[in-house]
């Protein structure tokens, strides 16, 4: 046998494709898949919500407190005006199936918190936001429209199963990639809920006071840049802008007949 | 093209030699087949997942290595050898090589 | 309108960076990839005449004078944009098409080193190739990731014991 050099033809070893298309199709593909699994897990949670009611879930979060909570003096002004108003509130809404507790907590970032068991937190930081009653009345009537539509339980059972599951089927840096796409599809849900928060508590305000003024105002004060950023960014990350959501509001009470212009009341402490 | 992993394709004489041939895949397995084989690590038993992974991947290295030499104007390719090596998690290389020949 | 300008920053930096980093890669990449093969081909068709076979008893009409063991090695890294395409892949499955180019760049270099350092040396041929793969970790505690895949050619160089101990 002689040896006689040859060489072989170039690129067998190598694919067509472009990388480039590869990854395009695997990144498109991929945060497809994820958002449906998204979607089927928040279906399931709605189907989960609809055999625990509220009965029970009053019967196992009565007088819990979250662990973390640094709460005010019991003996606090501020907490047993915040307590009359949500009951005065609450009276407007017929058949709430909650006994409304009021925690204040010490945190000097503005929030406030719907928490199982009819339980509302709201930190120091928005007390010292407030500048009427009315501003108030209104943040807890948002807190009110959460609970009736069950909003807390949602987002607990969301966030549950969806780290669950991403945690099980993936040990890679890959599932970044699928937590980011499942947040960014919750979130579209989530501004759904605030902005019907939002009218249960506009609604309950007029009923109340008989005019919508200031209602709005602590957004009002967001949206002009008035606060430093932090404040600003721990209660909008799943909020609808606060821009938007004065309009909304302003709309809904033109739709509703229902007056801008009032008395304010002075905040009692 | 037929090929061999010995000397010389039995009953055949080699005539002509070219050179080294290769055929190399690299492929990942999916999550399912993750899934069914951690199972298996506690039972135990054949990872028919993988085994038909590992099959298909030795047939494509084949396939690509018969392709380099029939495109050097070979007919056969002897003392083929493999080699299997695991690139990264979840990704596994397999490459065949052998030398390209011309028999009668 | 604030929230808007920070909302899409949050977006720009969980998004965007990393796909600008991506795609930096890719191009990078690409263009060595690009200069190193267009370096092996010319390296292969100098070499083309050098009989390198994976036999493993010499040829009949070749008679050496002197043999030695000869190998060629290489270590070539993996970029950024190759590993998370991998990962990707690692969950849908298939061939992943972004290596296939590195691993054959690796493996004709490596092939190539051993050809020349044989050649410097005085050597005519080379036969009884191996190819051998390994893979190297990541220093990393967990060991996860890797640091380079190392491609090593080696077999036998003869020197034929006359000009002319090839057949025509």
């Amino acid at each position: 046998m002689r040896f006689v050099p040859r060489q072989p033809r170039e690129g067998i070893n190598v694919s067509d494709t472009h990388p480039l298309v590869e990854a395009g199709t695997l990144i498109v593909g991929l945060t497809a898949i994820f958002a449906l699994i998204a979607l089927a897990l928040i279906f399931l949670i709605e189907i989960a919500l609809y055999f625990i009611p509220v009965e029970k879930e009053v019967a196992l979060f009565e007088n819990w407190l979250p662990d973390d909570l640094v709460t005010v003096s019991p003996n606090d002004d501020r907490l047993n005006q915040a307590q009359l108003l949500v009951d005065r509130l609450a009276f407007h809404w017929s058949d709430a199936p909650y006994e409304f507790r009021v925690e204040i907590d010490d945190s000097d970032v503005a929030n406030a918190m719907a928490l199982p068991g009819g339980l509302i937190v709201v930190t120091e930081g928005l007390l010292d936001q407030v500048e009427s009653e009315n501003e108030l009345a209104f943040v807890l009537g948002h807190e009110l429209g959460h609970f009736r539509n069950r909003d807390h339980l949602r987002a607990l059972g969301r966030g549950i199963v969806l780290s669950m599951f991403f945690a099980v089927t993936m040990g890679n840096d890959e599932s970044s990639l699928g937590i980011k796409v499942a947040d960014l599809t919750l979130r579209g849900f989530s501004r759904k809920q605030e902005s019907s928060a939002d009218a249960f508590g506009l609604e309950l305000v007029y009923t109340q006071y008989g005019h919508v003024n200031e209602a709005s105002r602590l957004f009002e004060r967001w949206d002009d840049g008035d606060h430093s950023l932090l404040d600003f960014a721990s209660y909008a990350s799943t909020h609808p802008n606060s821009g938007d959501r004065v309009e909304n509001l302003a709309a809904l009470a033109q739709r509703k007949g229902w007056p801008a212009a009032g008395k304010l009341t002075e905040l009692k402490w | 093209m037929e090929i061999s992993n010995t000397e010389s394709i039995p009953g055949r004489t080699i005539v002509q030699f070219y050179g080294v041939v290769t055929g190399n895949t690299v492929r990942a397995k999916h999550i399912g087949r993750d899934i069914m084989a951690g199972l298996k690590n506690i039972v135990g038993g054949e990872l028919v997942g993988y085994t038909e992974l590992l099959q298909d991947s030795r047939k494509e290295a084949t396939d690509r290595m018969m392709e380099q030499a029939r495109s050097m104007g070979a007919n056969a390719v002897v003392n083929v050898r493999f080699a299997t090596s695991s690139i990264s998690q979840g990704a596994a290389e397999l490459f065949a090589y052998g030398t390209a020949v011309k028999v009668e | 309108m604030e929230s808007g300008f920070l909302q899409s920053l949050e977006l720009i930096l969980n998004f965007g960076l990393p796909f600008i980093l991506l795609l930096v890669a890719y191009f990078i990449g690409a263009w060595i990839e690009h200069r190193h093969f267009r370096n092996i081909r010319k390296r292969e068709n100098e070499n083309v005449e050098f009989p390198v076979v994976s036999f493993d008893t010499m040829p009949d009409d070749w008679s050496a004078s002197s043999s030695t063991l000869v190998s060629g090695s290489v270590v070539v890294s993996l970029d950024y944009f190759k590993r998370v395409i991998a990962g990707l892949r690692s969950l849908v499955g298939g061939r992943i098409k972004t290596y296939e180019p590195l691993l054959d760049r690796a493996r004709r270099e490596a092939m190539l080193r051993m050809i020349e350092s044989a050649r410097l040396d005085g050597y005519d041929a080379i036969f009884n190739v191996r190819l051998e793969t390994s893979r190297l970790a990541n220093s990393r505690g967990d060991g996860k990731g890797i640091a380079g895949v190392e491609m090593l050619a080696f077999g036998t160089a003869v020197k034929f014991a006359s000009r002319f101990a090839r057949t025509p």
